[in-house]
């Protein structure tokens, strides 16, 4: 017991120093927020600026900072033989190098790490432009099968069912599941000897499938992951969505003689856009961004299987390419951030919260 | 109303402090001694060849003779410590020591994250092999713990009498053993490691005489890779897919007869198998007649640039303590791992045994592990090209022009 003790012990005293920690910067915050503005500015919005100052705080530290601190980067040299202090800004290598070598100063110098994440590989052989259409396939994919399989369950669980509470625990049992023990778990079922997928697959009759090693079987894998993983989301989503529209309406329907698919395609898709649009919006964001279902499937490090975020990280931390792996980052939030906006402005899909 | 609820609110935090620090480290006999400490140690050691148990053991041992000495040991995969530990360095929490292998010697120097051992220890003790797989610029940048790391083959003597002798004698065997519903032969098929004593077979090597060129789109390597693709696809040697586990399964659970697999699995093999567990060198290439040439290094202590004073003293202690000659002898009881302690190794524990003297025979032909950073390059350029070989998808002499111009690209990202 008094071993045990001594185990926990320096990680008690590691959670009580942090949560003092905390707290004592909260009060230095507060006390320097409320003298600021109640008595020297003497702001009659003194109190709800108060309330909101840790909140702004740890966006500072926890978001801002390291977003600024992940520019500087993209402008830096950083790698491993340019680590941590010794990296310096690409416009600075420049002016150790003989002027006639540099083609074009700001593609070349200024935001050479931009310029390399269009012309230079991005992984070991691909460059980025396969890579993003394989995300963009992956992602396609893999939202439109959310948003089919998610459909199709939410409208049956959605009529009168015996056991409906059942069976909507168990569909939604995949989110449940933390997502890297799923990955893992299926990444076992591809197994070429021991999976559970080839084992059925030979007893049919069939010929086992090289799941890890096939650059089409692999991508495959990936999306049959992805798609048992993200269903429940989007059932839950439309579900909700579904459950929300009155009866009256169908009922209204019935009495104009409208066919089961009219009243599908008129009153339900309509009136649930509002739902269904932010959740594709954020179902397109996260697969885009899915990282360990493609980094974990892609056991051998298939280059036909990477998608852009799991480039990002190989270039970053495999390849220690960090001022590169810093621009590419920012490339890849802006293909996000331009994308999300049209599609929200295509849609009207926030129109009604609006 | 407004001061009233601006006084609440500070009233609140500070309640909230006082709680925080009752229940923290303020109070006076949680207080740790000044000589107590923590050490934070990582390696890469699996627990299927019980290793990962050894070291929390030396741990635990060294803890009990020093009780303010704390170990926080943490098992990672040999490239996820890698990646960790250049990460954790960079923010400022990297461990106090790492017990490694020797290639992870060329990043972690060229970024300055390890510091030079040689006025730290008394070289002179270890075997000279060991300590020549991690000297870079003239300086000894680990502290070497077992001899070896190297490739071999393994063989199920309850399915195979005779280890053959070169590769025509080991394609010969297949078909009786694969009528017989046996694999004959299994190793990771991912990893380059594994293509590295082949390469050496057919006369080749990754890098030019400077140590540092790639060398990777040459004869002796398309030679190489179609060698693997036929005893695949034309003789059926090998398993559709295998990676290290999956192979490593396949051998223990006897549906392999040979298995090619590195010397930190010879306990756990003889543990599992016992009398029928054969060891002999990689079959010899019979078109070029060499040996197949593995790479040879060991497992080495690293010590973290940021580890300095009281810390460093103890670490060292530590070192001292885990390579000494009883350590040592029980490593190779435990692990049956050549020693990298001279004196241990002279021992007749380790001269007597027939497995570690069929070992240190596999060792003979092996060539050192570069520990240069450009290494990184040539693994990862080759890893690709050989699964897409492997997976029949590519051309041997396409995938090894691949290998070159992809190594190196990834050279020139170095700088």
């Amino acid at each position: 017991m008094q071993q045990l003790f001594a185990q926990i012990l320096p990680s008690l005293k590691e959670a009580g120093w942090t949560i003092l920690f905390v707290v004592l910067a909260i009060i230095v915050i507060e006390v320097v927020a409320y003298v600021l503005l109640a008595k020297v500015l003497k702001s009659p919005h003194a109190l709800p600026l108060m309330l909101l100052a840790p909140a702004a705080a740890g966006i500072v530290a926890l978001i801002i900072y390291p977003l600024i601190w992940e520019l500087n980067l993209s402008f830096t040299n950083m790698s491993l033989r340019h680590f941590g202090d010794k990296a310096e800004y690409t416009w600075v290598v420049c002016q150790g190098v003989d002027p006639s070598t540099i083609g074009n100063w700001i593609t070349d110098c200024l935001i050479k790490n931009y310029a390399d994440v269009f012309r230079l590989p991005v992984l070991k052989q691909v460059n980025f432009f396969p890579v993003f259409f394989r995300t963009a396939l992956w992602t396609f994919a893999n939202v439109s099968l959310h948003v089919t399989g998610g459909m199709a369950l939410a409208l049956l669980l959605n009529r009168p069912l015996r056991g409906r509470g059942i069976y909507r625990a168990l569909l939604i049992l995949p989110w449940a599941i933390p997502q890297i023990i799923a990955v893992l778990a299926w990444r076992g079922e591809f197994h070429y000897e021991y999976g559970y997928i080839n084992i059925l697959l030979t007893r049919f009759g069939l010929s086992a499938v090289e799941w890890k090693s096939s650059p089409v079987w692999n991508f495959v894998a990936m999306i049959i992951t992805n798609v048992w993983l993200g269903i429940p989301f989007m059932m839950v989503v439309i579900l909700g969505g579904l459950q929300s529209i009155s009866q009256e309406f169908y009922e209204a329907a019935e009495m104009d003689g409208a066919t089961p698919y009219q009243q599908f395609r008129e009153i339900t898709l309509p009136l649930i856009r509002p739902v269904l649009a932010p959740a594709i919006v954020l179902g397109t964001i996260w697969t885009f961004n899915n990282f360990n279902v493609p980094y974990f499937i892609n056991q051998n490090e298939l280059e036909t299987s990477d998608i852009l975020v799991t480039a990002l990280f190989r270039a970053a931390f495999e390849y220690n390419r960090y001022g590169f792996s810093a621009a590419f980052a920012f490339v890849i939030f802006v293909v996000l951030l331009l994308y999300s906006v049209a599609f929200i402005r295509f849609t009207g899909g926030l129109e009604e919260i609006r | 109303m407004k001061k009233r609820l601006v006084w609440t609110l500070f009233s609140i935090l500070l309640i909230g402090a006082f709680a925080a620090s009752a229940c923290g480290p303020s109070a006076p006999a949680a207080t740790p001694t000044p000589e107590s400490m923590t050490i934070a140690l990582w390696h890469q050691e699996g627990e299927a060849e019980n290793a990962a148990q050894y070291v929390q053991a030396l741990a635990d041992a060294y803890s009990a003779a020093h009780p303010n000495v704390m170990f926080e040991v943490t098992n990672k995969n040999t490239e996820v410590l890698r990646e960790d530990f250049q990460t954790a360095a960079l923010a400022g929490s990297a461990p106090d020591l790492l017990w490694t292998v020797n290639d992870h010697a060329g990043p972690f120097t060229a970024a300055e994250l390890i510091q030079p051992v040689d006025d730290l220890f008394d070289l002179s003790q270890y075997v000279d092999s060991g300590l020549a797989a991690v000297v870079l610029d003239g300086k000894t940048w680990g502290v070497p713990i077992s001899n070896g790391n190297h490739l071999m083959l393994y063989y199920n003597k309850s399915l195979v009498d005779t280890p053959p002798a070169d590769t025509d004698a080991m394609i010969a065997m297949a078909p009786g053993l694969i009528d017989k519903g046996i694999t004959p032969l299994v190793f990771n098929q991912t990893e380059p490691f594994w293509l590295v004593p082949w390469l050496g077979g057919f006369g080749g090597s990754v890098f030019a005489e400077d140590g540092v060129t790639p060398t990777l789109n040459t004869p002796a390597m398309v030679q190489t890779l179609q060698f693997l693709h036929d005893i695949k696809y034309i003789d059926k040697m090998v398993p559709a897919e295998s990676d290290y586990d999956g192979a490593d399964t396949l051998f223990k659970e006897g549906k392999a007869a040979m298995i090619i697999n590195g010397d930190w699995t010879l306990g756990a093999y003889h543990d599992q198998m016992g009398e029928d567990l054969g060891i002999a060198r990689i079959p010899m290439v019979s078109a070029t007649g060499q040996w197949p040439a593995p790479y040879t290094a060991g497992k080495y202590f690293m010590i973290p640039s940021g580890t300095t004073g009281s810390k460093l003293d103890t670490v060292v202690d530590f070192i001292n303590f885990a390579t000494n000659k009883e350590n040592q002898l029980g490593m190779v009881t435990k692990l049956a791992r050549l020693p990298a302690l001279k004196s241990a190794l002279d021992d007749p524990l380790v001269s007597g045994d027939p497995l570690l003297a069929n070992s240190a025979d596999q060792m003979v032909v092996g060539v050192p592990q570069p520990t240069v950073l450009e290494m990184r390059c040539n693994w990862d350029s080759m890893k690709p090209e050989m699964q897409a070989v492997l997976a029949d998808s590519e051309m041997p002499a396409d995938a090894a022009a691949r290998m070159q111009s992809s190594s190196e690209n990834c050279m020139a990202t170095l700088e």
